[in-house]
């Protein structure tokens, strides 16, 4: 197969075009950016959100809510924010019923020995197996969404990503943060304000994607005209700075081998009950074997090309993470546990 | 400056696979699920890059960047501003 000579992007990704040098057209595009603007953009955004934290410690019921997967990611991410710029942290976890145990254990650590506050959520099994279900067997999401991540990881983070939303409003929580890698939003992003208009027009989104597959379930994972005026006398309180997403990772550095080892020491195991691309869930491999299946290439593909074009992970790494087998035995388990 | 073939060529090669489609200046990206909440990013992200500019908080708005119309309406009044 026929892959991006720079980054790590196969002939079978949507719309791709190569070079006479077999260059991508996104690593060409890439070049074009001025290497010191990398530097520059990342500094421009670590200086809002050091502005941002300015206008907001402590004056909500904590300064920050984290989305907090288990992952090495979120997990390094809660570590930053609660030792590194000594904000009050609520760690949220939205747990589909596949977060491995292992996972959950690292979780429970991890909040104690950060002793921070921790919320889980748990939404109802029969409910979360059938949209599940119906994300690998319908069409649910438009096929750029695909091209980022597989449809269940799409599933899990749009009704994640709601759920800390709403849970964010009603306690009156400026931020929200995110463990996202460099590879999976662009540092522009990294600090952004959810404007009414914007929340909306996600809240829309969702319902398209989700709403006939979840009928009266989706509830749970909307704002009303109750939450709408919440917001608009948080940003009174907060001067304006009411609510960010913020996905500090993009602007500060990155090195996977460094995060491993920082969250290691607060108890943090890699975990052997997942797949190699997944440090917390269990419908990975499944979620990455119908993707393949259906479109020919990883889902982690985009992100793994963000990563080697920045400079974060070597070419060859990235490859051989994307051609790494899949664990059968899961797939097999997480199938009869789906009903597929 | 015409702003539509720059921003056009993005969104048929990002998000729309090299596929023009039905795609003109006035489709709204959200309602013909052009663009969804993680490619607003994406976009955002393009335009500051390609025309050194800072999308302010309060200017990240669905109708400033739903249509190419639009879109290029916003360029036009920011990067003149910044000239």
């Amino acid at each position: 197969m026929k892959i991006c000579n720079n980054c790590v992007l196969p002939e079978t990704f949507p719309g791709i075009r190569f070079n006479d040098e077999g260059i991508c057209q996104f690593c060409e595009r890439h070049s074009k950016v001025p290497e010191e603007k990398f530097f520059t953009t990342r500094e421009r955004f670590f200086g809002k959100f050091e502005e941002i934290l300015g206008k907001i410690r402590g004056k909500g019921t904590y300064d920050v809510l984290m989305a907090h997967s288990g992952g090495k990611d979120s997990t390094y991410t809660l570590k930053i924010l609660v030792d590194d710029f000594n904000l009050r942290v609520i760690a949220f976890t939205f747990d589909q019923g596949f977060i491995s145990p292992m996972a959950k254990e690292n979780i429970r650590i991890v909040c104690a020995n950060l002793d921070v506050d921790h919320v889980l959520i748990t939404p109802g099994r029969s409910g979360m197996i059938k949209t599940f279900r119906e994300s690998v067997t319908t069409d649910v999401y438009p096929l750029k969404a695909l091209e980022r991540a597989s449809a269940i990881c799409n599933t899990c983070m749009y009704l994640a990503k709601a759920s800390f939303l709403r849970y964010a409003v009603e306690m009156n929580i400026p931020l929200v943060a995110y463990g996202w890698s460099p590879g999976q939003a662009p540092v522009q992003s990294s600090a952004m304000k959810l404007n009414p208009p914007m929340i909306k027009q996600s809240q829309t989104l969702l319902v398209d994607s989700l709403g006939r597959i979840m009928n009266e379930g989706l509830k749970p994972y909307l704002l009303d005209s109750r939450h709408y005026q919440m917001i608009d006398a948080a940003n009174e309180q907060f001067t304006g700075h009411f609510l960010y997403n913020i996905h500090p990772l993009a602007f500060m550095e990155y090195d996977e081998g460094k995060i491993i080892a920082s969250i290691k020491d607060l108890g943090w195991q890699h975990p052997t009950d997942t797949d190699s691309n997944s440090s917390n869930c269990l419908l990975n491999s499944l979620a990455n074997q119908v993707h393949l299946d259906r479109f020919g290439f990883h889902p982690y593909a985009f992100e793994n090309a963000g990563l080697v074009r920045d400079g974060y992970m070597e070419r060859k790494e990235g490859l051989e993470k994307l051609n790494q087998p899949m664990d059968e035995r899961l797939v097999v388990k997480i199938k009869d546990k789906l009903g597929l | 400056m015409d702003y539509i073939p720059t921003v056009k060529d993005f969104i048929v090669d990002n998000f729309l696979f090299g596929e023009e489609g039905d795609l003109d200046e006035n489709t709204s990206f959200f309602d013909a699920d052009i663009i969804d909440s993680t490619g607003i990013l994406e976009l955002v992200a393009f335009l500051e890059e390609t025309y050194d500019i800072k999308i302010e908080d309060e200017e990240m708005l669905p109708e400033n960047f739903n249509t190419l119309t639009n879109i290029s309406i916003y360029l036009k009044k920011k990067v003149e501003a910044v000239a």
